[in-house]
């Protein structure tokens, strides 16, 4: 019956692959676009959040912890609600992870604070007996990158269309503006910390790459 | 030939013997799972070993016979013989099971992976609720101290003394410097009947005398400037029945306030942990707490 056709062996290659790609972009596509707009109350990055993203991928944060919580009871209970496509619409990249050598940090900012940060950064077997993971005390004098992160998000903002400047998201500005913000945001981070070395640079104007990863940390829930 | 049937068995038998020896005890459980993946398990080895067995079988006696179809590919021919008949009948099966899996197993839409979740939830809940309804002093009290484990001893410290000072000391109720941060900023967060506690409610050496008498312990005679705190938080600093925070010792109420609405004090914040702890959880941290407090 189909001899004609199993005759013609590269014609029957290309109509097989036209009608698998069909089937796959109209059962995919539509359902993904409508999961990736962003959940109501997701808001793009602050510059200082940014900033610490960056810190959280320089140091490979995401090799260790996940970012994705998956709706399992056992999940829920320890992580909180689990995570919808839409909350990662303002993350590029997204840092999901695919590996838990520590725990998931979706909502960390839920129920870990600026102190206990500062404290676990700079030691983490101080506040979590027999952890694996590294101390990570360069963060407490290197200093944030605030000027790529204002270059990120104005990248986003002119070439993906983020929302920023727009009604009831953060403020993105000139870059003057931008800056002036980051440091106001960092001084409210330092306030909470406790190291004297950190709060002095954040009073001179400087941002230790700490207080940046702390206000990204906080900002996740 | 027997010699095969028999290595078979013997194979099968080996098999199911070593896995219950290394693995018996998941079979106690009323989970279902491990006894059908090791029944499934069990199938297959038959299978293919009966399979294996006919099929060597076939090689050594069988002959090649039957009519042969017109088309040949370069000489290769192809018998005109009917499908097996348990092929057949497989095929005509996964037809039937389609419309079953179309029309009632996963009718199209019907299947959510939420949903599923929300049903182990609500599954759980009620788990939860029948098996704990009436807990015992005991019980609240191991129960307590797991929740600890997992969710405080992370700033805490497993001994709940708080990590050299980088959270609450949960062994003793409040140190001098907390009174006197207390006393100077005043406390708004908590939520009592009484509502906030206004900053400077005492000053210099009256706060310091204040501070000295609640962090001892509130033993022996009390300050005169501690009448200040009386009016509110009682004589004995026991927050009158649950109208303002216990500021002799932890008490439910006050273990339940801040789980709920957290804390900002001098050694840092806490956060609130509402929604992630059920009351008989909640419950079960307060009385774990007030029985550390009790050994000390």
């Amino acid at each position: 019956m189909f001899h004609w056709l199993e005759q013609k062996p590269f014609f029957f290659a290309v109509v097989l692959f036209l009608t698998v790609a069909f089937a796959g972009f109209v059962t995919i596509v539509p359902d993904f676009a409508k999961q990736s707009q962003p959940t109501v109350g997701t808001k793009p990055y602050t510059v200082l959040e940014l900033a610490g993203r960056q810190v959280y991928i320089k140091d490979s944060c995401n090799a260790c912890h996940s970012q994705l919580i998956r709706p399992f009871k056992s999940e829920t209970d320890r992580y909180g609600m689990y995570s919808l496509s839409g909350e990662y619409a303002y993350d590029r990249p997204f840092l999901w992870g695919s590996k838990r050598a520590g725990p998931d940090l979706m909502r960390v900012g839920n129920y870990r604070t600026t102190d206990w940060h500062e404290n676990h950064m700079m030691n983490p077997s101080d506040v979590v007996p027999g952890t694996v993971m590294p101390k990570y005390p360069h963060q407490f004098t290197n200093m944030a990158d605030l000027a790529t992160a204002y270059a990120n998000a104005n990248t986003q903002k002119e070439l993906f269309g983020v929302p920023y400047d727009t009604d009831g998201m953060p403020k993105l500005g000139s870059w003057a503006e931008a800056e002036a913000q980051a440091k106001e945001d960092a001084k409210l981070i330092a306030s909470d910390m406790k190291n004297q070395s950190v709060k002095d640079a954040v009073a001179n104007g400087q941002v230790p790459e700490i207080v940046a990863l702390i206000a990204y940390l906080n900002s996740l829930k | 030939m027997k010699k095969m049937v028999i290595g078979g068995i013997i194979l099968i038998v080996a098999l199911m013997a070593g896995t219950y020896f290394v693995a018996g005890d998941a079979f106690q459980s009323d989970d279902y799972i491990n006894t059908l993946t090791m029944i499934g398990a069990l199938a297959i080895i038959a299978i293919t070993i009966f399979t294996v067995l006919k099929y060597v079988n076939q090689i050594k006696n069988d002959t090649a016979s039957g009519e042969l179809v017109d088309e040949n590919w370069d000489g290769i021919g192809e018998y005109t013989n009917a499908i097996p008949s348990g092929w057949g009948i497989i095929f005509i099966g996964t037809i039937i099971w389609m419309f079953w899996y179309f029309f009632v197993g996963y009718p199209t839409n019907q299947f959510s992976q939420i949903g599923q979740y929300n049903e182990e939830v609500l599954e759980n809940n009620a788990k939860f609720k029948s098996v704990w309804e009436n807990p015992t002093d005991e019980t609240l009290k191991a129960m307590g101290e797991s929740v600890f484990l997992v969710q405080c001893a992370p700033c805490h410290g497993v001994d709940a003394e708080g990590i050299n000072g980088k959270a609450q000391n949960l062994t003793h109720r409040m140190s001098k410097e907390q009174v006197l941060s207390v006393i100077q900023n005043g406390q708004q967060k908590l939520g009592y009947p009484m509502g906030a506690m206004p900053p400077m409610m005492a000053q210099g050496a009256d706060a310091e005398a204040i501070a000295t008498y609640i962090a001892g312990g509130m033993k022996g005679e009390a300050p005169v400037a501690f009448a200040a705190c009386a009016s509110c938080h009682g004589a004995d600093g026991k927050g009158m029945n649950g109208m303002s925070p216990n500021i002799a010792e932890y008490d439910e109420k006050l273990v339940t306030k801040v789980l709920e609405h957290g804390k900002k004090g001098v050694i840092g914040t806490m956060p609130s942990f509402k929604g992630r702890l059920n009351p008989t959880q909640e419950k079960a941290v307060a009385s774990f707490l007030t029985s550390i407090k009790a050994g000390e």
